[in-house]
């Protein structure tokens, strides 16, 4: 019974990356305390927000041929995912891809290599101050 | 000289912190009026300490602090928002977003000083406690 409270309070993280390793690499720096769904393209990110709405979206920029910042736009526009948390974590670190992060609707903007104690915590204060937007409208 | 970054809309406001940071202290202050020219700023001139309003065009003070927070190369500058957004869920949300002070308008002198004087004291180990605190406060309201 313990378990399965704990397991019901775990963030759930939609994590959009084509690199198949990189699902591996953040659960191992997250640790058990997150359920981790990995897409590795837009139309599997779609399809997964359709069925099912995790605490946070964590998303690369680049998809191969794709944009990341497509499905920041996305959820956007969708009424009811209006305050889905969305974090890039990505390589990209100039000035212009930072600021069309946040314009194309991003809260959060990591830079890789992250730090994973680092990230853990900007993921549950993100999701955080999130909920308290959502609790002030 | 130690250099403070004013990122705020408001004209007046900036010459009222420029006043007020010299007040104590000789500053080089230097100045952006929205959020996305006070990030470039941030690059362009490394200062030592950032001062930022929360509701600013083009990226909003929350959101520039995060930017900044997620980056190894300026997550350890020091930040204080001085914004006029006085709840405390405002402060709250400045705090989660990785901000070390959190000021109100109208302001005084003194306690922006002191502020500028704590957050230059403050060391990366400061903040990662600052963090692991705020995360337990939220496992705790959770």
């Amino acid at each position: 019974m313990v378990h399965e409270l704990l397991r019901l309070r775990r963030l759930h993280i939609l994590l959009v990356d084509d690199d198949s390793g990189a699902c591996n690499r953040i659960q191992q720096a997250l640790g058990s305390d997150f359920h981790l769904y990995h897409a590795q393209s837009l139309i599997e990110a779609r399809q997964h927000l359709v069925e099912y709405v995790p605490d946070i979206v964590i998303c690369e920029v680049q998809l191969g041929k794709e944009s990341g910042l497509e499905l920041c736009r996305f959820i956007r526009n969708i009424p009811t995912l209006h305050y889905l948390p969305i974090m890039l974590l990505t390589s990209l670190t100039t000035l212009q891809d930072k600021i069309a992060g946040f314009d194309a609707g991003a809260d959060d903007y990591v830079v890789k290599p992250y730090d994973a104690r680092h990230l853990m915590a900007r993921i549950r204060l993100l999701t955080r101050m999130k909920n308290l937007e959502q609790q002030d409208e | 000289m130690k250099k403070v970054l004013v990122i705020d809309d408001n004209p007046t406001i900036v010459e009222l912190i420029k006043y007020a940071v010299n007040l104590q202290s000789a500053f080089q202050v230097i100045v952006a009026y929205d959020g996305e020219e006070g990030l470039k700023s941030v690059y362009a001139e490394n200062p030592d300490c950032v001062i930022i309003d929360v509701k600013m065009p083009r990226m909003d003070g929350y959101k520039l602090v995060r930017c900044l927070r997620g980056d190894t190369r300026t997550a350890n500058i020091p930040l204080i928002i001085l914004s006029a957004m006085t709840r405390e869920e405002d402060q709250m949300t400045g705090l989660l977003s990785g901000v070390d002070e959190y000021l109100t308008k109208p302001f005084k002198p003194g306690a922006l000083n002191a502020a500028i004087e704590r957050v230059l004291l403050l060391t990366p180990a400061d903040r990662q406690r600052r963090m692991d605190y705020l995360l337990q406060t939220h496992a705790e309201r959770e």
